[in-house]
């Protein structure tokens, strides 16, 4: 094969996608709560290569989180009961969202609160802030009105906290779905209805492990949430339940460690993908799995990823 | 932030067995490995494996760069399913890396009097330490540096080869099967009104038990002491927030902080280990 014509090829391929009114490069963003600010990847990765950066989960006044320990690593997979730890939306602004400034990358915030007015006021503060591109709103926090029931796994709750986070900002909204729930279909079409832009998920999937030796939990928290390969089936599944039920764009996240499983989300209808356990095995998994997305176009000779997206061919199955 | 750090693949060019419970690994890596200081870390994994997912924290035990290469050696005790597969693995075989990681321990000036106490594979830190700054000046103005090193037995004492002549070395078993019988903390504290506080300190690594049981001892002692603490890991680079331990920050308010970022190396009197992965002594808020 001629070497140019293949670089030609290359730089013919088109990565885009939109969320809303935002553009990103490619499809490849970090998860919340796996990359850091951002700044802690650096040394890793070419800032400027991914879609998006989505930050570690902000609150309005920081949050110490749970004591250790928090993680425990569990078959193909990790619990974790960090507890949201967070500096604060506000010493995010003034310390950390400077130097993500510096990048061409789109900064998207992932925000949470205990109370729909905490979320509320989380957003406030980031709309108009320089430097911030898109909301994702994290809802499997416990709703303390409502006896601490998760926002996220009741659709009355969680289309009220997207109403009032839509009423402060402009920014694309994207709300981030747990998988605790019994049909997260039903809570994605609620959330789509109260204004979101976008839905994401899947966050991590409730789970426990125990120390048989002392009889104790391994979490200080006893349970905690699980990440990693081992949720990437149920996340699969959701995300194909959510794209059929809703029109926005839906953002696929659960267990993708390479290439080939970021293409099952793309493929099964997901517009992007998070990564984030991965980074933590190899802190360049994110520029790995957009090379090889590249690899897979050029290979099926693809020029736009809005091809691929959705492309699934189920045939007559699956659709009951 | 870790001004330097990196990601490469070494391999493996001797794993053997020093004790019945530790191994020794010595790994090849590429000249431009940045040359690690006493007490950071390295977060290892095995190159070509998926399964145990996460690598595993080990200290920097020994360094040596040459001009085409660099030789890093880890000391590591069979803990679990992840360090006895590293037991199993072969020369040649490779290994990835993350590191130099964390913040080491701190040579304050003016020391006559340095010393170290080591329990099991704590060791492996402190060595290092020995090795890389006080083999030169600080020892030739002080006094040569006190060694208390113990394990539970004489057959689990190791690095000793690597410790005679440099200092003292005060050996401790909790069996009697050599030197004192009875554990480190305990040797200390009958010798520690020897110290001139004003001109010692303690550098120490070791199991939890051993870290409270020196939080109580110097309690009331004004000698500093730099302990390398360890908490379980996911990155290691200060994101996911999974390794932290408490400490009395500010105006002594308990927060917690990332054994990863920054630590390992803590503040004796100021850190408050509660749990590190077995969940014991937060009773004892030193
Ligand atoms: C900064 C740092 C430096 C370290 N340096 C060394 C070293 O030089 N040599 C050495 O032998 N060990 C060292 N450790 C401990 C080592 O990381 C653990 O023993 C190892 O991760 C256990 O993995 P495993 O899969 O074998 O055991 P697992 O099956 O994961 O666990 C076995 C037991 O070890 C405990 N454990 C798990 N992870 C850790 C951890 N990160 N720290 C302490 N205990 C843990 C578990 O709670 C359990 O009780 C260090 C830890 C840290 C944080
Ligand atoms: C240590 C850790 C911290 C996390 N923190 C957050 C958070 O602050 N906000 C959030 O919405 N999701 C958080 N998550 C969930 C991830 O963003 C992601 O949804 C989940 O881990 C599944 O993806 P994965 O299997 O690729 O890790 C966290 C996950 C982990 C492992
Ligand atoms: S191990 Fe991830 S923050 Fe320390």
């Amino acid at each position: 094969m001629n070497p140019k014509s293949e670089e030609d090829r290359i730089e013919l391929q088109d990565l885009t996608i939109a969320i809303g009114s935002m553009t990103l490069k490619n499809p490849v963003m970090t998860a919340s709560g796996t990359f850091g600010y951002g700044e802690e990847y650096a040394p890793f990765v070419d800032l400027n290569r991914l879609g998006a950066v989505v930050v570690k989960g902000l609150s309005l006044e920081p949050r110490s989180g749970n004591p250790p320990p928090r993680i425990m690593e569990t078959p193909s997979g990790m619990l974790n009961a960090v507890g949201l730890q967070n500096i604060g939306v506000r010493d995010f602004i003034a310390r950390k969202l400077p130097f993500l400034r510096r990048y061409d990358t789109a900064v998207i915030a992932n925000i949470f609160g205990e109370t729909v007015d905490e979320y509320r006021q989380v957003a406030e503060i980031l709309n108009g802030t320089e430097g911030i591109h898109a909301i994702e709103v994290n809802i499997s926090c416990p709703n303390v009105k409502r006896g601490g029931i998760s926002f996220g796994a009741c659709p009355d709750a969680a289309a009220e906290i997207t109403r009032h986070i839509r009423s402060e900002t402009d920014l694309p909204l994207i709300v981030k779905l747990t998988p605790n729930v019994t049909d997260i279909a039903q809570i994605a079409l609620a959330v789509e209805a109260a204004g979101a832009d976008a839905v994401s998920l899947i966050n991590t999937v409730t789970g426990m492990s125990v120390d048989i030796e002392r009889r104790r939990p391994h979490l200080a928290n006893v349970t905690g949430g699980l990440s990693g390969p081992a949720i990437r089936p149920i996340a699969l599944r959701m995300v194909w339940q959510v794209v059929r039920a809703v029109k926005v764009p839906v953002i696929g996240i659960g267990g993708i460690m390479t290439a080939s499983d970021a293409l099952e989300f793309l493929i099964t209808g997901a517009r992007a993908v998070e990564i984030g356990t991965a980074n933590f095995i190899q802190p360049a998994a994110t520029m790995e799995i957009l090379d090889g997305i590249k690899d897979y176009m050029i290979r099926h000779k693809i020029g736009k990823i809005t091809e691929l997206i959705g492309s699934l061919d189920t045939g007559t199955q699956g659709n009951c | 932030m870790n001004e330097i750090q990196s990601m490469m693949t070494g391999v493996i060019r001797e794993n053997r067995k020093v004790a019945s419970d530790q191994f020794m690994m010595t790994v090849i890596l590429p000249p431009s490995f940045p040359i690690p200081a006493p007490g950071q870390f390295v977060m290892v994994r095995e190159a070509n494996r998926g399964e145990p997912l996460l690598a595993r924290p080990l200290s920097v035990y020994g360094f040596q760069k040459q001009d085409d290469h660099a030789v890093l050696e880890l000391l590591y005790r069979l803990a679990g399913r992840g360090t006895i597969l590293f037991s199993k693995m072969k020369p040649g075989d490779e290994v990835a890396l993350i590191g130099p990681l964390g913040k080491g321990f701190t040579i304050p000036e003016g020391l006559t009097r340095v010393l170290f106490i080591a329990g099991g594979v704590g060791v492996a830190p402190l060595i290092f330490l020995l090795q890389d700054r006080f083999l030169t000046a600080e020892t030739e103005k002080g006094k040569k540096p006190i060694f208390y090193l113990g394990a539970r037995n004489v057959n689990l004492l190791v690095g000793l080869e690597r410790l005679n002549g440099l200092c003292d070395l005060k050996l401790c078993t909790d069996d009697g099967s050599q030197g004192y019988h009875g554990p480190v903390t305990e040797l200390l504290k009958s010798e520690i009104e020897g110290y001139d506080p004003k001109e010692t300190v303690i550098f120490a690594c070791g199991p939890t038990p051993m870290i409270l049981s020196l939080g109580r001892l110097l309690k009331d002692n004004p000698i500093p002491c730099q302990v390398s603490i360890e908490e379980r890991m996911a990155c290691g680079l200060g994101a996911c927030l999974g390794c932290v331990v408490a400490i009395r920050g500010p105006g002594r308010k308990r927060e917690y902080v990332r054994v990863c970022l920054e630590g390992p190396v803590f503040d004796l009197k100021e850190v408050l280990p509660t749990s590190s992965v077995d969940m014991q002594g937060s009773e004892n808020e030193s």
